[in-house]
């Protein structure tokens, strides 16, 4: 679905933090489907990502005043946004009670055809799926995640010289392959 | 600077995904204000990841606009918790606002209100006081035109009396009706009477002073006594109420009639 854009950055800022309802509703026709895709790397379980969704655009709408054009651009600031919210509810109690449940049933019914295996194909995590294993699991544990480099070294343990150069050259290859 | 190593290193990728550390996050952000070619790959990346995260986008379930619309309308500072309300707990939450959205339009009116009326007061004194005020102008104008419909009278007779040896500076004017004999008098420049003195008008009739009158606060012309027939008119300075004869060195002003 190609959607027409109808505002720079600019104005798209400029009336978010007029609080017009007509623009919250067009950044969400044109911007929720990439956010959620980002959001569906992290979290994979659906229901839980559309809640996850939901928060990001709160965030949004209460945090755009703090948006600064000079640190990056608007959708960046958002997709950053969606990664920390989503990094948040994995590593929340709930989440992680509610995994283990989930992996205990998959185990009995197998884990052919839920929807986490089709997340790995959309936006950027089917880019880090061409990555080979060593720089795939890196840019797993840090982008999506969140773990530092010092703590995938102590948990790979891979010296953090190591953890830093690879995960350097993986990200150089994403760019490669992420030009059109 | 090796601005094309520093774009090679891999530091703009990891500073636009949100995994760079604060120092390597300061060192791009000053790096690329001062070096275009790294603004335009971090720009580029931004551009190419935006790219990728469109081309991937998924549906959301829907319903999750509906409840954002709802709920950020619905508390537009509040907390960033994102909770559903049953229908009637929105009618209730809407009815507290209205409560105290119409409480505090009250107070508003009503302090309103209280400025009015007391500005509407204000006026009210105002108008009162400005409309004294005409009246007595009105009545001062109406004197002063009884007073010149006297003073032209043809049958008047105007006595000039000038200030006499060492009172040169004071002026009093007699209109003497040649009719009815009514005096008036206009005290053109007299100065102003101690508060147990009172200046009195004479007419000389036979050489003897004859007694036409005191003078009071007048607008303009004063009316005094009837004098049938005078030669000359004075006025003294005498003590309040009046003498039954002139105190001679305390005349002011003398003029003869004609």
């Amino acid at each position: 679905m190609e959607v027409v854009k109808k505002y720079t950055e600019t104005e798209l800022v400029q009336l978010l933090r007029q609080r017009s309802e007509a623009i919250f509703s067009y950044l969400y026709d044109n911007y929720s489907g990439a956010l959620l895709s980002i959001i569906l790397n992290i979290v994979t379980e659906e229901e839980l990502a559309n809640d996850v969704l939901q928060e990001v655009f709160v965030k949004i709408w209460k945090q755009i005043d703090s948006y600064d054009s000079t640190k990056g651009r608007l959708f960046t600031w958002m997709l950053n946004i969606a990664r920390n919210a989503s990094i948040d509810m994995i590593r929340s109690k709930s989440f992680q009670n509610s995994r283990q449940n989930r992996e205990l049933t998959e185990d009995v019914y197998s884990a052919g055809g839920t929807s986490e295996t089709r997340t790995d194909q959309i936006g950027v995590r089917k880019m880090v799926h061409n990555l080979k294993e060593e720089y795939k699991v890196l840019v797993e544990l840090s982008y999506f995640q969140g773990y530092t480099q010092d703590e995938i070294s102590k948990m790979l343990n891979i010296p953090l010289g190591t953890v830093k150069t690879r995960l350097r050259t993986a990200l150089i290859q994403l760019r490669e392959m992420m030009k059109p | 600077m090796d601005t094309k190593t520093y774009i090679e290193s891999g530091v703009i990728e990891s500073y636009v995904l949100g995994m760079a550390d604060a120092q390597e996050a300061a060192e791009l952000e000053q790096l690329r204000r001062q070096h275009p070619e790294i603004d335009q790959a971090v720009l580029a990346f931004e551009n190419a990841l935006e790219k990728t995260a469109m081309a991937g986008a998924v549906a959301p379930r829907p319903g999750v606009k509906q409840q954002l619309l709802a709920e950020l309308d619905f508390e537009k500072a509040g907390s960033s918790r994102v909770v559903s309300l049953s229908p009637w707990r929105y009618v209730a939450a809407a009815s507290i606002l209205l409560l105290v959205a119409s409480a505090a339009l009250n107070i508003y009116y009503y302090n309103q209100f209280k400025n009015t009326a007391s500005a509407y007061q204000a006026l009210l004194l105002e108008k009162n006081s400005l409309f004294a005020e005409n009246q007595n102008i009105q009545t001062k104008a109406l004197d002063l035109f009884n007073n010149m419909q006297v003073m032209s009278d043809p049958a008047m007779i105007k006595v000039s009396m000038k200030g006499v040896p060492g009172k040169e500076n004071t002026l009093a004017t007699v209109f003497w009706d040649s009719k009815s004999k009514d005096v008036y008098l206009l005290p053109n420049q007299l100065p102003k009477a101690a508060p147990d003195k009172q200046y009195q008008l004479w007419a000389i009739v036979d050489g003897k002073p004859v007694d036409a009158g005191l003078i009071a606060d007048c607008n303009g012309l004063c009316k005094m006594k009837n004098i049938p027939a005078a030669a000359m008119f004075a006025i003294t300075l005498e003590k309040k109420g009046g003498s039954p004869v002139p105190t001679l060195d305390q005349m002011y002003v003398a003029g003869k009639v004609g």
